[in-house]
């Protein structure tokens, strides 16, 4: 417990004003924030005015996980392999509602996190495949602004010449 | 982002707020286009069609592109629509004018205006790849002169250009690092430097079509100086001791091809063999020549498969089509390679040699078994049939593709087959002649459905022997998976391909030989016909007049036919000899020879 203590903290400060201590390993994640680590021009206060409490909470969150978990667990309590735990623990990770989803991934952007952003993307992604452009515009809420001719087109060049 | 007015949810309610209007919109241009590059091309497809920005997104996007039919589009609209590309595949000439004469040889798909466009709207070309197509030494010379970062550069089934414009890509393309010219046919210009000024950066190099004796000090130095070297494929001629030489400098090598040796004055052959596959701890795929021992100046090769068997354990692919020299030491060899994934052979391994197969590699994944005939075998025959098949399928779990020529089959062996196969992609069965069960003489539709119905991820399917037309209704009510249909020498009418077009929903080319159907169905599914790449026939029963009519009715369907060159036109009350209907973009192509013509009233 003592060499807990010793870990050195690093507070994140969201755009509207929470504060939030993490450990200094799980604040590298965050690659923007590890430059800054590494060139020695972070006090140990940083804020974040791109990243609002909620979205900062689960980014938080995600780097704890995948910090921790690239430790081996001794207990041997789970029947999957740590790499497919991991895997289950990040899909319900991304079942949330789509704002948020969204908000992840520019956060991971913004904040240079691969590994989130690889896959915010890829659940994006999820929602997109298999689906008609309909489809698509009902999932995300989007106007169409093609007719429907000029979307037939599209789609008829697209089918016949490129895939 | 932040000021996304994303409603929370009530605390009695269970259901997510509703989407904010078009998140998508708030994405910066590389978040939203690294989630497009995880889409695959029908995704982008429909992606493309859902709004004007997404369309936008998506041109801008698409780095990697590949037209699976050069005349469906005019490659500047292509290159117009999607100026980022980094990797083009063109096509030409479709999959069944690789083994029969379905096509004349001036047929076209030239490669020319693909370059031309690409030379000037494809600023960031890193990977070109040509298959089936005419590709001229002018069409090199442009490459290289444009793309002098070209990454890789292949050219599969083409013909129309020699060692000069190989020279051109070898001298300009210092970073390339795959040149690939697996089955081209390729001119030698002994002039040539093509081989003695290699980029140090390939990793890649297959030269196996070449049909002359290359400068065997070129080729050393070549394969000693390019550290990266991974996979070698290399041509007819080479004599055994250089193949050696060549390994002793490239123990990295993971893909080596040979073609068939001749004969060398190296009294130590098999120690030198032996030594220098020992070396090779990384070699995992491997495919030779092995020589008729019947040609005097090819090495009966299947007697040094011995110095190889120190690479068997590490193998994944093995290639032995080529092997038309019987022996026991091909089946001595196989029962060593445990860790195959791909095993291609001939029929010569016979029924006992595939159940070595089925009870050494256990995690096969593909097998094809072809007929050593058609390899240049003229000996007594041998033919695999029924057990064989079923013997691997009973004992290789992850068995997914097989293509399989064989003597006889019957419908029960077929059932059992499906069953134990339930993860089969493809399928591909051949029988010399449309043979019904040879056990109980009913044809094999029982047989088929089997397969159609258990193998519900079946994407390739060929079938053989016979098939009624109740066999095709099933086809074409369970077959929901299947992208490319071939049917050979199988059939009864029309109503057969009837119940394929209106069933089969995923299909993508269909393939038909030999078999009695005529123009109805085509007539009857017009408008299926937009929804195929492409349709080819050949000796059926499709009237000149049908494929008029069919090119009438449906302007954006290109419907080509075979004609005798002298001829002006195919007379309509004929039969024609083969036809080959697609979809295109771009109207009726200009460049067709004398040998085709274009059917319209």
């Amino acid at each position: 417990m003592a060499a807990e203590d010793l870990k050195k903290m690093i507070t994140l400060k969201s755009s509207d004003g929470e504060e939030f201590k993490v450990e200094e390993a799980v604040a590298m994640e965050l690659q923007t924030i590890r430059h800054m680590i590494e060139d020695e021009c972070a006090d140990n206060e940083i804020p974040l005015p791109n990243v609002n409490s909620k979205i900062l909470s689960k980014v938080i969150e995600y780097c704890n996980k995948h910090v921790h978990a690239a430790k081996p667990v001794a207990d041997g309590a789970s029947a999957l392999s740590p790499a497919e735990d991991l895997k289950n623990w990040d899909a319900e990770f991304v079942k949330v509602d789509q704002a948020t989803l969204f908000d992840l991934s520019l956060a991971a952007n913004y904040l240079d996190i691969k590994a989130l952003l690889d896959l915010t993307c890829q659940t994006i992604a999820d929602m997109i495949k298999g689906k008609t452009p309909e489809e698509i515009r009902r999932t995300f809420n989007i106007k169409n602004d093609f007719t429907a001719e000029e979307e037939d087109e599209i789609r008829r060049e697209n089918q016949w010449a490129f895939e | 982002m932040n000021g996304l007015p994303a409603a929370e949810p009530p605390a009695s309610s269970s259901s997510p707020p509703p989407p904010a209007p078009d998140p998508f919109n708030s994405l910066p241009d590389d978040l939203r286009d690294n989630t497009f590059s995880l889409l695959s091309a029908a995704d982008r497809s429909a992606a493309a069609a859902v709004c004007h920005s997404w369309f936008q997104a998506d041109s801008r996007s698409r780095l990697s592109l590949t037209v699976g039919n050069c005349y469906a589009v005019d490659p500047q609209v292509a290159v117009e629509k999607f100026p980022n590309v980094r990797a083009a595949v063109v096509k030409g000439k479709p999959h069944f004018a690789d083994f029969t004469s379905f096509l004349p040889p001036d047929w076209g798909a030239y490669a020319l205006p693909w370059v031309e466009a690409a030379v000037h709207g494809w600023p960031h070309l890193e990977e070109l790849s040509f298959k089936r197509m005419v590709v001229t030494d002018e069409c090199l010379q442009m490459i290289a002169a444009t793309f002098p970062n070209l990454k890789a550069l292949r050219v599969n089934k083409c013909e129309g250009f020699s060692t000069t414009g190989l020279e051109a890509i070898t001298q300009a393309c210092r970073n390339l690092r795959e040149l690939d010219l697996e089955e081209s046919t390729i001119d030698n210009n002994p002039l040539s430097h093509w081989l003695t000024n290699f980029p140090e950066s390939l990793e890649t190099l297959n030269f196996s079509c070449l049909t002359w004796e290359l400068n065997f000090t070129q080729l050393e130095r070549l394969v000693s100086r390019c550290r990266n070297l991974k996979t070698l494929k290399l041509n007819n001629h080479i004599p055994l001791e250089n193949v050696a030489s060549l390994l002793r400098q490239a123990p990295q090598i993971v893909e080596l091809g040979f073609g068939k040796f001749s004969d060398g004055s190296d009294p130590n052959l098999f120690a030198n063999v032996k030594a220098a596959f020992a070396g090779c701890t990384s070699l995992t795929r491997l495919s030779g020549g092995w020589g008729n021992g019947d040609v005097p100046e090819y090495l009966p090769a299947l007697c040094y498969l011995p110095a190889f068997s120190c690479v068997c354990e590490g193998l994944t692919s093995l290639n032995l089509c080529w092997a038309t020299t019987q022996g026991t030491g091909l089946i001595q060899f196989i029962r060593k390679c445990k860790n195959l994934q791909r095993l291609w052979v001939n029929d010569l391994i016979g029924e006992a040699g595939l159940s070595f197969v089925a009870s050494t590699c256990s995690k096969l994944q593909e097998l094809r078994v072809v007929l050593a005939s058609n390899y240049g075998y003229v000996g007594p025959a041998v033919s695999v049939k029924e057990r064989g098949l079923v013997a691997v399928s009973a004992q290789c779990p992850r068995l997914e593709s097989v293509l399989y020529l064989c003597r006889r089959m019957t419908n029960k062996d077929l059932i059992t087959v499906a069953r134990n196969c339930a993860n089969l992609t493809c399928f591909r069965f051949g029988l010399p002649e449309p043979n019904p069960d040879y056990i109980t003489g009913r044809p094999f539709d029982a047989g088929f459905r089997a397969i159609v119905e258990s193998c519900k991820g079946l994407r390739r399917l060929s079938v053989a022997g016979r098939l009624t037309d109740a066999g095709f209704r099933s086809t074409g009510e369970l077959a929901d998976s299947i992208e490319v249909l071939s049917l050979a020498f199988t059939g009864d009418s029309d109503i057969g391909l009837n119940y394929i077009l209106k069933g089969c929903k995923s299909l993508k080319r269909l393939q038909i030989t030999d078999c009695p159907f005529g123009g109805r169905a085509l007539l009857a599914n017009a408008a299926r016909l937009e929804t195929l790449r492409y349709l080819c026939m050949s000796s059926c029963k499709v009237t000149m007049l049908e494929c008029m009519l069919l090119g009438d009715t449906m302007p954006r369907l290109t419907v080509e036919v075979r004609k005798n060159a002298q001829l002006k036109s195919v007379p309509p009350n004929s039969l024609v000899r083969s036809l080959y209907v697609y979809r295109t973009l771009a109207g009726p192509r200009s460049d067709t020879p004398e040998s085709i013509q274009i059917a319209s009233i």
